[in-house]
């Protein structure tokens, strides 16, 4: 809408604003900044399941919100779009679809095996110095080059 | 807990959750462009993201960990470290089996919808499906953060 912020802020300005994101909710709540957690949260307000931490539905559409004033209010409106260009100059739409929610599905399921996803571990599990979470981290890491790499190779070079 | 407490928490959380929400944004987080060409190593800005966050954040947390420090609003402050299992591997391989096809992960995926790229609903979809996959196999739900966060539930330190 008022086109204010430049189009990608530099990491060294997100990832140290991430950084203290992380200690303050740790030093107002004493809670990690994850967010799978938040789904797991918000599924079971959607299923009614009757032990539901509450304020994590809050955050999770809190995060919906803030990428709203960003990216709409703060910068030029977003159109709809797929949000997939690099993969729509490989694959179809239905052939998109399939891959986005299966991997989806996998990552999800990932998180919850780990207790963790990128903001669980990655960020808050590593900052406090848990061996667990930087083997989970290294190993998402690690695994996710790879398979980039492999998907790259079985579409000659195209993704 | 007092209702009090909790809209203080639930408002801790929709401001916590903006500020998350709205960084990620800021540094396009929620483009599987920018997460695609990272993990293709031809520019590493996730990586250099992740590290100067934690690079901030580890010895700000070890700092107040070493001064005791009390939270705002659940007591001492406690961190959890565990030491890797079986399931940290396994969860990490999946995990990222998943981040390098989608280009997305729980956090982004709801930027990603607010931005207008509609197939980050097909991503939240499938995140919930895998989130409840695991709920359905273990009869309980997932734990988030640092490992299961042992002995600590997700609001049992608030109001104390």
């Amino acid at each position: 809408m008022f086109d204010v912020l430049p189009d990608q802020l530099p990491w060294w300005f997100v990832g140290p604003a991430l950084g203290l994101l992380v200690v303050g909710l740790f030093s107002v709540a004493n809670q990690p900044l994850g967010a799978s957690g938040a789904f797991v949260q918000a599924s079971g307000l959607l299923r009614r399941r009757p032990d539901v931490a509450v304020w994590r539905v809050w955050y999770f559409v809190g995060m919906f919100l803030g990428g709203l004033v960003v990216t709409q209010v703060l910068r030029d409106t977003n159109p709809l779009r797929t949000g997939y260009d690099p993969m729509a100059e490989v694959f179809s739409l239905p052939v998109m679809v399939v891959l986005i929610f299966a991997g989806a599905t996998l990552l999800g399921y990932g998180a919850a095996v780990a207790g963790g996803c990128t903001s669980g571990h990655g960020l808050c599990g590593t900052s406090q110095r848990s061996l667990a979470s930087l083997t989970m981290t290294g190993t998402f890491v690690v695994t996710a080059i790879i398979v980039s790499f492999i998907l790259r190779a079985l579409t000659g070079g195209d993704l | 807990m007092a209702d009090k407490s909790k809209s203080t928490m639930n408002m801790v959380g929709i401001g916590f959750g903006a500020m998350f929400g709205g960084i990620l944004a800021a540094g396009r987080l929620h483009e599987y462009e920018t997460i695609h060409k990272s993990l293709v190593l031809e520019d590493l800005y996730v990586f250099y993201t992740m590290a100067a966050a934690i690079a901030v954040a580890t010895p700000l947390l070890w700092l107040l960990e070493r001064r005791h420090a009390r939270t705002a609003l659940a007591g001492p402050l406690t961190l959890s470290r565990s030491m890797p299992e079986k399931n940290h591997v396994v969860g990490g391989v999946l995990f990222g089996t998943g981040w390098a096809i989608a280009g997305t992960c729980p956090a982004p995926a709801l930027v990603m919808v607010s931005s207008g790229a509609w197939l980050g609903l097909v991503a939240i979809g499938g995140i919930f499906l895998g989130l409840y996959l695991r709920e359905v196999q273990t009869r309980e739900p997932a734990a988030a953060g640092e490992g299961k966060r042992r002995g600590i539930p997700q609001v049992a330190h608030f109001g104390k």
